[in-house]
Formats: structure tokens, sequence, C-alpha cells
């Protein structure tokens, strides 16, 4: 499902990834482990084509990510589903709305949208607040909404970014079991934490990064 | 919000200022073109017939140029008559012609041609072919007057072009800047749309209408301020006793060219916009 080889990333002198090859099977959840500024971001943003390798070749769903033409990388992201570090929801619009957004540029018909979002809302738990402004969420909801709105798709991959970053422990839990969930429906899920709690309670395959190399793998047994 | 109605405001008013100055140089254009039509339409081209002609050949040449697409109407003018017309035009200087025992004048066709042989190239052309004509002597139209009036009009269409290249351009410029705004303004949204599978086209359409939209009101707004400097002109017109009557014979644009120069300000506007998504550079990932 997603493949590296031999991938590196520079910015202006630094590397961000240095040699990084591994493959990751349909179905499959895994970690991205590794400190901060350890490349994990920079390497989730690569597989969207939102970041090109300076060498190695990166294959996301049958499809070569570093040749891929500018007008397919959206169909690619309709693919692939991302919990962004920041969240990136708009301010402006309703939880609705904004779960809605992947749906809408598809230009899926406002009775599938509302059908699929209200599914989605209701999975991640955060249905009742489906007509507020993101400002008016707690930080734990906000980050439900973002993973609402990465799983509306039905994508067949999904990407999170520090998705418990900034959850107290209880929270954490409930976004990490929401995550098996997912992955249970078949979906292939990649999370990128720095946050041992996220491993111990994950208990799957575990990539660690360190300064942009991949360290040999180990698998956690809980 | 506010501070974007204002700048767009802005945008239309300066469009229109600039397209309205495009708008007075083709309203002048489009005038004295049809002040020439006229002026051209009634051109008389004369052709004189060899004074040796039998009259079985006058009937020839007549039949020949009625049988002539370009020739609209023919009417014959005979040495008779042509020594009249001398007469009635020129009382005092008549003795001349009568010392000469017998009239020197030519009998003629006075020709008037359908609308399209026209242009002065057109005449030009039928005038020198016709002269070839056998029993023909000479044919005479007002040439120099008909070629100057040409180079007057292309001048005009020169500068009208060239006016209208460059403040097209500047209305280009302005609607871009106004779109830049935008697009500066939901550079995050227009982000995350990007990261969550929308098309270029799809984010792109948008801030296209924006533009289409933005042209179109400035275009319709510089034709009804020049509709309204028209007016103006026209009571002025009127009030001055000298030009009075001349105020019916200019006109404005029809309907049809109205809707045209609309559409045209569209297209400026979408043109705008296009500049402003290249350079903002959203087409970026
Ligand atoms: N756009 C950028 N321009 C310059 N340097 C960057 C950019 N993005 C990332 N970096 C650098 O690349 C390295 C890896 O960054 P990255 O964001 O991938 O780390 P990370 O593992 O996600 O860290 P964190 O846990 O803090 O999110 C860092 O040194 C960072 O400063
Ligand atoms: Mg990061």
């Amino acid at each position: 499902m997603i493949q590296l080889i031999h991938v590196s990333k520079q910015y202006d002198q630094r590397l961000a990834l240095s040699d990084v090859t591994f493959e990751i099977g349909k179905g499959e959840f895994v970690l991205l482990m590794g400190p901060s500024g350890a490349g994990k971001s920079t390497l989730l943003r690569m597989l969207i084509g939102a970041e090109r390798p300076d060498e190695g070749q990166i294959f996301v769903h049958q499809k070569n990510v570093t040749t891929i033409r500018p007008s397919e990388v959206p169909y690619l992201r309709r693919k692939v589903g991302t919990v962004f570090q920041d969240f990136r929801l708009l301010p402006k619009k309703s939880v609705f709305d904004n779960v809605a957004l992947p749906l809408l540029v598809q230009g899926v018909s406002s009775a599938d949208i509302r059908r699929k979002v209200t599914e989605a809302l209701r999975a991640v738990g955060v249905e009742h607040k489906r007509d507020q402004l993101p400002a008016g969420l707690s930080t734990g909801e906000q980050q439900r909404v973002c993973i609402a709105r990465a799983i509306v798709n039905g994508p067949v991959v999904l990407l999170a970014d520090e998705p418990t970053g900034n959850l107290d422990p209880a929270l954490t839990s409930e976004i990490i079991e929401l995550f098996k969930l997912i992955n249970a429906r078949g979906t292939t899920v990649v999370v990128a934490t720095h946050d041992p709690l996220v491993m111990m309670q994950v208990n799957r395959r575990v990539l660690t990064l360190s300064q942009g190399r991949l360290l040999p793998e180990q698998r956690v047994m809980g | 919000m506010r501070t974007n109605r204002t700048t767009t405001m802005v945008a239309i008013l300066t469009t229109a200022f600039t397209l309205a100055c495009v708008g007075v140089f083709l309203l002048l254009y489009v005038n004295l073109r049809t002040a020439a039509g006229w002026l051209q339409d009634d051109v008389k081209i004369m052709v004189y017939l060899d004074d040796r002609l039998a009259p079985d050949s006058v009937v020839e040449v007549e039949q020949r140029l009625r049988g002539d697409r370009a020739v609209a109407s023919l009417l014959f003018f005979s040495k008779e008559q042509a020594l009249g017309e001398f007469k009635a035009q020129f009382p005092s200087e008549s003795h001349l012609l009568e010392g000469l025992g017998q009239n020197p004048l030519p009998a003629s066709f006075v020709v008037a041609l359908s609308p399209s042989f026209r242009s002065p190239d057109a005449i030009k052309r039928w005038a020198e072919r016709v002269r070839q004509d056998s029993g023909v002597s000479k044919v005479d139209y007002n040439q120099d007057w008909i070629d100057a009036l040409a180079t007057v009009i292309r001048s005009i269409e020169l500068v009208a072009i060239g006016i209208g290249v460059i403040l097209s351009a500047a209305a280009v410029t302005i609607i871009a800047n106004t779109i830049r705004l935008t697009l500066f303004a939901r550079r995050d949204e227009i982000a995350i749309l990007r990261l969550i599978g929308a098309t270029t086209s799809f984010i792109r359409v948008p801030y296209l209408l924006e533009g289409a939209v933005l042209g179109a009101l400035g275009s319709a707004l510089s034709l009804a301020m020049l509709k309204f400097m028209y007016e103006l002109f026209r009571q002025q017109m009127r009030t001055m006793g000298r030009f009075a009557g001349l105020d019916n014979l200019i006109a404005f644009f029809p309907p049809s060219v109205c809707l045209a120069l609309v559409a045209v300000g569209m297209g400026l506007g979408v043109a705008g916009s296009f500049v402003s998504m290249r350079r903002f550079g959203e087409a970026k990932a």
C-alpha cells in the first residue's frame, strides 16, 4: 500500500529524511515514532504529494508519488485521508461543513453528503457539535472533527500526524480506540507520534525515525 | 469583509473609468465611420463618353454598366443636359462655350455604386476598370477627398486600437490585483482545499467568476458613464444654435455592441483573475 525506496529530503542544508526505505501492507496499523524534528511530518506530507523527495521513490496505492502529474494529485488525496498536526479546520465553517468539504470538492450530492458526514461525525462521537464553529470546540473535539473529515470519504489509507499531541491520557486512548476501529474496517492506518503512551496502547508495528534516519524495526509486545 | 467590499467597489470603479476612456474613442470612431459612410454613399462617379461615339454604342455602354454588379443606379446625362447644367451654374461664362460653335461637353453616365462597393478601395478599383472600357473617355470622382477620409478613419482606428490595448491591459492588472487580495485573504482555505483533494479547476472557478463579475460590472458601469456623457453632449449641442440638428446624427452604441462590450469586460476580468492565480502560485501543492 505504501512503499518508500531510499528516500531523502533536505531543507536548506538540513537533512529532514535520509535514505529511508520501508513498506507498509494493506490493512496494516503502523506507528511512525521519533522525537520532534525527526522528520515524521515531512514523511507524511510526501505521501500525499505535498512535498517532493530529493532522492528516492515513493509509491502510495500503486501510484508513484514522485513522478505523479500535478493534475493527478487531487485524486490521490481523495484515496488518502489525512489528520493534520495543526488540524487545518476552516474557522468560519461549521463542524458539519468542515467534514463535508472532501465530499463537496468531489461533487458528491447533498443527500449523500448529509448521510456520510452524519455517519463520520457519529463514528468519532461529535455528532452533537455539528452546527458549531471549530473555535467553540475543545482540542479533543477538534481532533475528532479532523478525523471525521479524514475518514468521511472512506479512504484506503488514513494518515494521522500527532493526533494525540494535545490530549490527556484518557482522551488519547479514546482516539487510539477510534483508529483501531477504523483499521478493523480495512483501512490502512499510519499514525505519527512521539508519545510513548500511544505506542503502549497500539501495540503494533513501529517505524522509528531519528534525525531523518529509520532505525531498525522492533515489535512491541503489550 | 468590509474592507473587501471597499476594495471591490474601488476595483469596479477604476475598471469602469479605464474602460470608459476606451469607450470614448470607440464611440468617436463608430460615429465617424457612420458619418464617413453617409458621405461615401453620396459619392457619384462620372463616366464620360467618347465624343465620337455613335448612339448605338452609347446604348451598348449603358447595357454594360447596367449589367455590372457594382452599379446601383445609373443616370444618363446628354451633351445638351451638360451644357444646360453648365449655363445654369455659370451664367456669366456661358458665352465662352457659345463662341466655340459646337457643344464641347461630353455626354456621361452618373453612376452610384451599390453599398458593398462604396469603400474607397472598391471605388478606386471600379473606376480603374471602367476607364479601360471602350467608348469611355474618362472616369471621374472626388478621389482626393475620399482618400483623405479613408486616411483619417484609418488613423483613428489605429489610435483606438492602441489605446484599447493599453487600457485593457490596465483593466486586467486592476482586476488581477483585486483578486490577488482575495486569494491572499483565503490562502489558508485554499491550502486546505488542496490538501483534501480539490482539483485546480475547483479552486479556480470561484475566482474566475469573481473576475468575470468584476469585469462585467466595470464594463457596464463604463457604458452607463459613457451614455450619460453622450446625453450631456447632445444636450449641449442642441442648446448651441449652430449645431442644432447635428445632435440627431451622433449615435450611441447599439444594444448588441453594448452587450459585446460587457462580454469583453467579462473576458478581461477572467484574464485578470487568471493572471493573479498564476502569480499567486496556488497551483503548487
Ligand atoms: N518547510 C520547511 N522548511 C524548512 N525546514 C523544514 C520544513 N519542514 C520541516 N523542516 C525541518 O525538517 C526537519 C523535520 O521536520 P518535521 O516537521 O518533519 O519533524 P517532525 O518529526 O514532524 O517533528 P514534530 O514532532 O515536532 O512535529 C526539522 O528539522 C524541521 O525544522
Ligand atoms: Mg510533525
